[in-house]
């Protein structure tokens, strides 16, 4: 016996969660990309994305719960929809991130760059693979691949510290890049967060597929120390 | 320690097993939901823990099944007593063609276990424990069949409860009420587990999420013998259930 109505929606569930993570993803990449190339109307159209983003979040949201209400799911069912939920918060978070690093595009504004963006890219870069293997691990309930993927976030930890450390170099050199050196290390701490809910979106995958909640956290002891 | 605790419980009808290696611990004063596609064998295990079964021809039980450890198959076991303990209510209300009073009362008359005086605050307490004196306290002399079902199934309640039983089984106590109706008896049921173990059969899943503390999944193996193949916090199994046929089941993908 098999619950068609439940089943399909389910499987179309999957495919709009992973229809949000391309979206979001893509933001993700071209924010840092706007940011590099100095694209202003880039970054104000990203901006006006996010809220497609949103909108996209909060429909799936709906019919989860409407699934809930009238399908009565229970057991991997009731998990998965349970997984869907966190998953589609943690992409709108990811997505406000981009949105962030397009509004720091905007408030350096035309000031030259005081350092050549080449960590910060590379952090998008490996932020966005935790986070495309994350969704992958979810969409195929892979769960050995869901713990995989967090062992990758120390790389972007590491990342992290390096941006922060040359940037505190840059402010102690002349104290006028301060501000400019504070915006960059937000678009940094952005990334670094984006890497962290990959690790999130895991837990949630090995919650779905096996019921046992399993802390990956070793980025809160991996969190950037703030220039060590 | 439980207050029923089935050990490796075989039941047969007329030489046909229809349970097999049963075993399961029942604890007090919580509710225990045994469900299970028809014919899984539930039933008829609800019917083991007061001897029900007893009086169908050729019906015979192998195992143990223990009320505060004391065999209830044993040779010495006084079997009127044992259902005075373990009380029961059935699928449709069935009270007697008989006043309100009468029905409650009736338990306790036939067991001469209270004396003239107190006979009214027995009624009266059960009534009030099964949730329904309000309802009928200003009649006690009606004809207990013109109680609307949900009414009539509080009142079976009443009528169990009236000889003090210690524990109250229950066979779909539910599913000839409304959604109403079945609300004030899962309320009812939450209420009771205070003083009484419960232990219901049902086929309704959300009502066996909603009310019990325990839940065991019952099946028919490859032989059509009923098995009992999970048992556990009802809250674990109907999240996380360990096996793949309660999961089955419980999803509604079953067979």
């Amino acid at each position: 016996m098999t619950r068609p109505t439940l089943d399909t929606a389910l499987q179309n569930l999957k495919q709009e969660v992973a229809a949000l993570g391309e979206l979001v993803l893509s933001n993700v990449i071209q924010s840092v990309r706007y940011l590099k190339e100095r694209d202003f109307d880039g970054s104000k159209r990203l901006m006006k994305l996010d809220v497609i983003i949103n909108r996209k979040r909060f429909a799936i949201e709906n019919e989860i719960m409407v699934l809930i209400a009238t399908q009565q799911p229970l057991a991997g069912d009731l998990r998965l929809l349970a997984a869907m939920l966190e998953i589609i918060t943690e992409l709108e978070r990811i997505g406000d991130y981009a949105k962030g690093i397009s509004k720091i595009n905007l408030l350096i504004g035309e000031a030259s760059l005081i350092k050549p963006l080449v960590d910060i890219p590379l952090m998008a870069d490996k932020a966005v693979t935790m986070l495309r293997l994350a969704l992958k691990a979810f969409e195929e309930r892979d769960v050995e691949l869901a713990r995989e993927v967090p062992t990758q976030d120390h790389e972007v930890d590491e990342l992290y510290n390096q941006v922060n450390r040359e940037l505190m170099a840059l402010i102690v050199a002349d104290p006028s890049n301060t501000e400019q050196a504070n915006h960059l290390l937000w678009a940094a701490h952005n990334l670094e967060r984006a890497a962290d809910r990959a690790t999130n979106i895991c837990e949630r995958v090995i919650f779905c597929a096996t019921g046992k909640m399993e802390e990956m956290d070793d980025h809160f002891g991996m969190r950037p120390a703030g220039g060590d | 320690m439980p207050k029923i605790e089935a050990e490796h419980l075989d039941f047969f009808y007329s030489g046909r097993q229809v349970l097999k290696d049963i075993s399961i611990a029942i604890p007090e004063r919580k509710i225990t939901a045994l469900i299970g596609p028809s014919g899984c064998g539930k039933s008829t295990f609800l019917r083991c823990l007061n001897r029900m079964n007893d009086t169908i021809r050729g019906a015979r039980a192998a195992g143990i099944i223990r009320l505060d450890g004391d065999d209830i198959y044993a040779d010495t076991q006084d079997v009127v007593r044992l259902r005075q303990r373990v009380g029961m209510v059935f699928q449709r209300p069935n009270p007697f063609p008989q006043s309100v009073y009468s029905n409650v009362a009736f338990g306790p008359r036939v067991m001469r276990q209270n004396h003239r005086g107190s006979l009214d605050a027995l009624v009266e307490q059960s009534l009030r424990e099964a949730g329904l004196w309000d309802e009928v306290k200003d009649d006690l002399d009606q004809d207990s069949l013109t109680l609307s079902l949900g009414q009539q199934q509080r009142l079976c309640i009443a009528r169990t409860i009236a000889v003090r039983p210690e524990v109250i089984l229950m066979d779909e106590p539910c599913s000839a009420l409304d959604p109403i109706d079945t609300l004030r008896i899962e309320d009812l049921m939450r209420a009771l587990a205070a003083d009484y173990t419960i232990v219901i059969v049902t086929h309704n899943m959300q009502q066996a999420a909603r009310v019990s503390d325990e839940t065991g999944f019952f099946m028919v193996d490859e032989q059509q013998i009923g098995r009992l193949v999970e048992h556990g916090p009802t809250d674990r199994i109907f999240t996380s259930p360990k096996d793949p046929r309660t999961e089955g089941y419980i999803t509604g993908r079953y067979g």
